[in-house]
């Protein structure tokens, strides 16, 4: 397994590599960005100073090749708006986004599995249809519509939660400053609420109809008939033989769609005013702060490679038939 | 199982009680909380560019004068002025006993320093003071003559210099010289009424009183992008101002009872710009826009009044040049709207309505999303300029990445929409985007010599009155044969709570000393 394990994290560099190329790229496409950095009557030769004072003077390539060779030493740049270590101000925001993406997995699964067995074992009755149905539902409504109906009506009717904002948990605890994180945590999970279900909607219709279609199809197997025949408890089918087995697809989703979730909250954290790692991507794309959107792309797609490092471990240790090439099972 | 009610009860009450300490924020009444658009991302006086950034920034930072909302220049640190005869020099006397917020003295040295650091290539400064406010002034160098006076030089007379000086932001020499470039942009040491007290990145800025002027011990600036959430963040009372207002959320703000919005006439000139380049001269309807005629002729097309109302919710300041009102030329009206003059006109420049009723055609140029309702003010003007012939092929372009660059290279059009900003403190400051055929702002490459051979006599009067009849003359050139088709000066929307008395100015600033509780 370590082998393996080294294997993809080598493997890994490349994707990483592959990303902040693409995404260097991209940025570059959209033509000069040294005009986003000088002033409305700024002339020909401020101009050109500033493109001098940003790097932007240089050949692609080779402002492509200096940014890797930083990166090399470790070093991600400097925001061009913040002037500041471009990392920095991301691992910064990234505990907010975290605590959102975990707030929001957590409950849409806590909701799914029940959703989903109940839906499964009810095939066919009105709790599958309504179960189905509301999925559907789930899955179609955009989550910035969402978001907003629900600041409508819980934050400006109803006013039992937060309109907008965020309380940090995360940020405290990780510097040591266990007090404040936790007198801070009532109050960050009620900011979460409202984030939290438009963010987590998505995943809880997902998630419930992919429970329902796995548990089905494990009820059907033969080691489920078997189950039943010796005459154990519904109960007990469903939750050691069925349930059990129902879930390495959803790990596999779970896995994959936290790092989705990480990167793609941007517009539920911009209705909500949420000072999340989405929202300073935005912004930094908007502002073609090269160094900022390539160090947040890097840390993205670094925890991208390893929760599907991690859904693989799980996979192996959830399903002992499957095998790890170039290691053991 | 049945949930007991008087324990479901209780279970929401609790909800409900913890909802009201978290979800609707308790202000105190020294506390006042202002909702912005715009990310903040430095406090480092070199590189504040936004606007938003710089409404926080001068409550930290002083200058040596201010502007007033009214545009007259005032005395902040310093309390008089003397410029040397050729007007190269200004000699600034700051008040006795200024300190810093760490309470270092403040002298005429911290301000020489102020100057020469955001000067200093060495820094790589990008921000509005060295990008514009030192270029535009021709800024060379400062120096402490004393301990209250120093001395500004620029490179030549200059009758907006005082104007922009206003915008550099006074700090202390030991408390920068101590802090790395890095450690400055987030641990401002500014001169001013308010200290910062905390910022959360991408959150919000705390602001907390030092001295006078200010009715409030704290300010706190959230930084709301979604428009429909400042406005909910308005209506439950969270928040006391909110900038950036969309004019299709006025009813709901003034019909909520617990707030109403400001509407300011601003600065910005929005007009449609003609490109007279050679360049553009060789496009199609590219040659018909050389001729004044039929510049004059589109004046009479666009009705700009249905525009202002249907779109932008308000009756508009008209414009009819550069220049912002009151110093604009009294004797000019808004063109009206009328369809036949404009017909006619071009029927007279030689540009009649062909087979397909169409005149010529014209590509017409304009970003996305940086004004008031942008797309739909350019697809009517666009609808109008068709009414009267023309064949208008109507590009929308991304703002920063694609239309930017455009302007820059001062390439878009032949027809291109744009908004500048301006100023009410001067005529000539407004006019400076011309001040020149080639300086960078001129977009249009318009090059009409009754108004550039009159530039040099222009700054070089000395007072205003006698200043006056020239710029008279030379805005009767812009608003007969000029390069914009004029449109109207951008309306400001501003959502302010009831609980505070407060006024929104015209400049886009949003200053805080006086806002008071009702």
């Amino acid at each position: 397994m370590g082998v393996y394990i080294v294997r993809r994290l080598l493997q890994s560099v490349i994707v990483v590599i592959g990303v902040t190329l693409v995404s260097f790229l991209a940025l570059q496409a959209g033509g000069d960005p040294t005009y986003l950095f000088v002033s409305e009557r700024a002339s020909l030769e401020e101009i050109e100073a500033t493109r001098q004072a940003l790097g932007f003077d240089r050949p692609l390539h080779m402002q492509y090749l200096s940014f890797v060779g930083d990166l090399a030493r470790g070093d991600f740049g400097q925001s061009l708006s913040y002037r500041q270590p471009a990392m920095e101000i991301v691992l910064e925001a990234l505990p907010a986004t975290i605590e959102l993406t975990l707030f929001a997995m957590l409950g849409a699964l806590l909701l799914a599995i029940p959703l989903g067995v109940l839906a499964a074992i009810n095939r066919g009755t009105a709790w599958d249809g309504s179960i189905t149905t509301m999925s559907m539902l789930g899955q179609s409504i955009p989550s910035f519509w969402m978001g907003i109906m629900m600041i409508l009506f819980f934050g400006l009717y109803m006013r039992i939660f937060p309109i907008s904002g965020h309380v940090p948990f995360l940020a405290p605890l990780m510097a040591g400053d266990f007090g404040t994180a936790f007198s801070n945590l009532p109050r960050t999970i009620f900011h979460l609420i409202l984030p939290g279900i438009a963010v987590g909607t998505y995943s809880l219709a997902r998630n419930t109809r992919l429970v329902r279609s796995s548990i089905l199809e494990v009820l059907e197997q033969d080691y489920v008939r078997t189950a039943r025949s010796k005459g154990l408890p519904e109960m007990r089918v469903l939750v050691h033989h069925a349930l059990r087995n129902a879930w390495l697809p959803v790990v596999t989703i779970i896995g994959l769609e936290f790092g989705f979730l990480l990167g793609g909250v941007v517009v539920v954290e911009t209705v909500f005013s949420y000072p999340g790692i989405g929202r300073l991507l935005f912004a930094a794309i908007n502002q073609r702060d090269i160094p900022l959107v390539q160090a947040g792309v890097i840390l993205l797609a670094g925890i991208f490679v390893l929760l599907n490092l991690v859904v693989d471990l799980v996979y192996v240790r959830l399903d002992p038939r499957v095998k790890l090439a170039g290691g053991q099972g | 199982m049945k949930l007991r009610l008087p324990k479901a009860r209780a279970a929401v009450a609790g909800l409900l009680s913890a909802a009201t300490l978290t979800g609707c924020v308790e202000r105190s009444d020294d506390t006042i909380v202002v909702g912005l658009s715009a990310n903040i991302t430095t406090f480092e006086p070199g590189m504040i560019s936004s606007r938003d950034n710089a409404n926080i920034a001068r409550h930290i930072f002083s200058s040596l004068f201010n502007l007033t909302a009214e545009g007259e220049h005032v005395p902040e640190l310093a309390y008089s002025l003397d410029i040397s005869d050729d007007g190269m020099a200004y000699v600034y006397t700051l008040n006795e006993g200024l300190t810093c917020h760490d309470g270092e003295p403040l002298t005429a040295e911290d301000v020489a320093y102020t100057f020469n650091r955001i000067a200093d290539p060495a820094n790589r400064f990008t921000g509005n003071t060295p990008g514009f406010v030192f270029t535009s002034i021709g800024f060379r160098s400062a120096e402490a003559i004393d301990d209250l006076r120093v001395q500004i030089n620029i490179a030549q007379r200059n009758p907006i210099a005082l104007g922009l000086i206003t915008e550099v932001y006074i700090h202390c020499k030991d408390a920068y010289e101590a802090m790395s470039l890095d450690a400055a942009a987030s641990n401002p040491i500014g001169s001013g009424a308010y200290r910062l007290a905390s910022w959360t990145r991408g959150s919000e800025v705390v602001l907390e009183k030092v001295r006078e002027p200010g009715s409030f011990q704290r300010i706190v600036w959230r930084v709301i992008p979604e428009a429909s959430t400042r406005t909910a963040e308005l209506i439950a009372g969270n928040v006391d101002i909110i900038t950036n207002v969309v004019p299709e959320q006025i009813e709901a703000i003034n019909g909520s009872g617990r707030a109403e919005v400001q509407v300011v006439s601003g600065m910005r000139r929005m007009y449609l710009g003609f490109n007279l380049s050679a360049e553009h001269a060789r496009l199609p309807g590219g040659d018909a826009i050389q001729n004044p005629m039929v510049r004059r002729a589109l004046q009479y097309a666009v009705d700009v009044p249905t525009i202002c109302r249907q779109l932008l919710s308000v009756e508009c300041e008209r414009a009819t040049g550069p220049v912002n009102p009151p110093n604009d030329n009294p004797n000019l009206t808004p063109y009206p709207y009328d369809p036949a003059t404009a017909e006619r006109l071009l029927d007279e420049a030689g540009w009649r309505r062909g087979d397909d009723g169409m005149r010529f055609s014209i590509r017409m140029q304009a970003g996305r999303g940086r004004y008031v309702n942008d797309v739909n003010v350019v697809l009517a003007i666009s609808q109008y300029l068709s009414d009267v012939g023309l064949d208008v092929d109507l590009e929308l372009m991304e703002w920063a990445s694609v239309y930017t660059p455009l302007l820059r290279g001062r390439s878009m059009g032949p027809l291109f929409f744009l908004g500048t900003g301006g100023g009410i403190w001067s005529p000539i400051y407004d006019m400076t985007d011309m001040a020149q055929v080639g300086s960078g702002t001129n977009y249009t490459h318009w090059s009409d010599p009754r108004w550039f051979d009159r530039w040099p006599e222009l700054v070089n009067i000395a007072t205003p009155e006698e200043r006056r009849p020239i710029i008279n003359e030379m805005l009767q050139v812009f608003y007969d044969d000029g390069p914009w088709l004029h449109l109207y000066f951008q309306p400001d929307f501003y959502g302010v709570s009831n609980r505070i008395s407060w006024r929104a100015r015209r400049d886009e600033y949003v200053e805080i000393f006086e806002a008071t509780l009702k």
